[in-house]
């Protein structure tokens, strides 16, 4: 009895310092929408689940990994081999990357299609937006990390896009390289990048964009909300929740079986004078990119080719950033042709991928 | 308030010298950052090799020397002159190889293709292999950017 007086103690402690009841309420009042389409509220705290993995692995591949020329490659290597089960800590921080941008991929394109970024939840969109950009950001500074022969080609060709965007372009290449090539000062930079300067606009662009979802509450799509009749609820808590840690339990075995069956190579060191090995090829998510480049001859017109590519892909990025705003009619033929666009973007990204490999 | 003839009121006229003044303090604390961040070229004006160990190399072969940061090359032709190249593609920067068979360079990244003089002649490549000035003075292989006297 006096335990538990005084647990209630603490808590009127607590509450009367932070305020916390209020956002105990709030969980409790939550609620999801039941339909035939609420499988894809799932893909978001999977992210998260993916991103917290990312830090702790993150944290620990850290404590051995050193940021240099010289080093780097080796301690990467000392990793796989000598720390105790680091081989399996660096095949999860690599593998989560994967599955964590696969889900970003999906949880964008699943909100696309069932367009719930219309009103009033387009900034929800752009933040979303920015986070995989960033994501992506992860992904390609953490891939020259382990300095091997493939990597450095893969960031020689990354960091050299930029160049073709006329005016700001070749200060966006030096930026990222830190000088006209990429060298050991690129790799302390995109540590750098890697480990403090992209966690913090992670976090920060995160806290905006589960506030706006808190705020607004889980869209409906529009032939449900059409139906007119009133939608089935699950309470978030605890319901909505303990269908989630399911769904998390069942990644992470996804996950853990594949990092320890297959787990990621590591060539030999970089070397910034060795000519690019052939059969280079960059993460699988930068694959219909890369064949883009690949493809596009040396000048259209009088245009470089590699320029209208790039100039294309700022477009495309440019146009799906401002997407709720273009799509402002989802009901009309204008809402339903852009859902065709997704379905043949992923149409034809997927070609683009399957073609590289070929 | 507004001064007869005056062309703004007072409190615009304060809104804009401390406007301008938080500008210009942004921007006086912007540049040291702005410059920090690019750290200054590399890119060597002359480069100077003992000629004797590139006296023996046999015709149409290539030998690599670090031009600064990048790879550059060194081919013997045919007739015994040498040419100098910035061993980089002009696509998107990846180290090109020499094929002596096929006398051609090769770019794996995305499959770009010179001929043995450095002209772009297959794949995305916008531009030849950039070139060098090599001069043979004395015992010396000097290697210097087009341009640099």
């Amino acid at each position: 009895m006096k335990e538990q007086g005084m647990k209630k103690g603490f808590r009127s402690w607590l509450d009367e310092r932070s305020g916390l009841s209020t956002i105990f309420r709030f969980m409790s009042e939550k609620t999801v929408p039941q339909h035939r389409h609420s499988i894809w509220y799932y893909t978001g705290s999977a992210i998260l689940l993916f991103f917290a993995i990312q830090v702790i692995t993150g944290f620990m591949l850290v404590f051995y990994y050193n940021p240099t020329l010289e080093g780097a490659n080796q301690s990467v290597a000392r990793i796989m081999t000598e720390v105790p089960l680091g081989w399996i800590i660096r095949s999860v921080h690599s593998w989560c990357s994967s599955f964590m941008i696969a889900l970003v991929f999906i949880h964008l394109l699943s909100i696309w299609i069932t367009k719930a970024y219309r009103k009033p939840r387009e900034l929800t969109w752009m933040s979303g937006v920015f986070l995989l950009f960033v994501s992506l950001a992860f992904g390609f500074t953490g891939y020259l990390l382990p300095w091997d022969d493939l990597s450095l080609s893969a960031t020689k060709v990354g960091t050299d896009i930029p160049r073709s965007i006329p005016g700001v372009g070749v200060w966006v290449t030096k930026l990222l390289r830190g000088g006209e090539d990429v060298t050991g000062d690129t790799l302390t930079r995109f540590f750098g990048f890697h480990v403090s300067i992209l966690p913090v606009f992670l976090l920060a662009i995160l806290a905006v964009h589960v506030y706006l979802i808190q705020k607004q509450g889980m869209s409906t799509p529009l032939a449900e909300e059409k139906k007119g009749e009133k939608m089935k609820e699950l309470p978030f808590w605890p319901n909505f929740v303990y269908r989630e840690m399911v769904v998390w339990l069942i990644l992470t075995g996804i996950l853990f079986s594949v990092a320890i069956f297959f787990p990621p190579s590591l060539h030999k060191a970089a070397d910034l004078m060795a000519p690019a090995p052939e059969g280079i090829r960059p993460e699988w998510y930068f694959l219909f990119l890369f064949q883009m480049l690949k493809i596009f001859p040396a000048k259209i017109l009088f245009i470089n080719g590699d320029t209208l590519v790039v100039l294309l892909m700022l477009l495309g990025i440019v146009a799906f950033f401002f997407l709720p705003l273009i799509d402002n009619r989802p009901e009309e033929r204008k809402g339903k042709f852009i859902t065709v666009i997704a379905f043949l973007f992923i149409v034809y990204a997927a070609a683009m991928t399957v073609w590289s490999l070929l | 308030m507004r001064i007869k003839h005056s062309l703004f009121t007072r409190r615009q006229f304060l809104n804009g010298l401390l406007g301008g003044w938080l500008g210009a303090l942004a921007v006086s604390l912007l540049y040291p950052v702005f410059k920090f961040v690019f750290p200054p070229t590399r890119e060597p004006d002359q480069v100077t090799l003992p000629f004797s160990d590139f006296k023996d190399m046999k015709p149409n072969t290539v030998e690599n020397f670090p031009w600064g940061s990048k790879p550059g090359l060194i081919k013997k032709n045919d007739d015994g002159s040498y040419t100098a190249f910035v061993g980089v593609c002009t696509h998107l920067d990846c180290n090109v190889t020499y094929l002596p068979e096929q006398r051609k360079f090769f770019c794996a990244c995305h499959d770009g293709w010179y001929d043995q003089d450095g002209i772009h002649i297959g794949g995305p490549p916008p531009r030849p292999l950039r070139r060098l000035n090599l001069s043979i003075e004395g015992e010396d292989l000097v290697i210097k950017r087009e341009g640099v006297e």
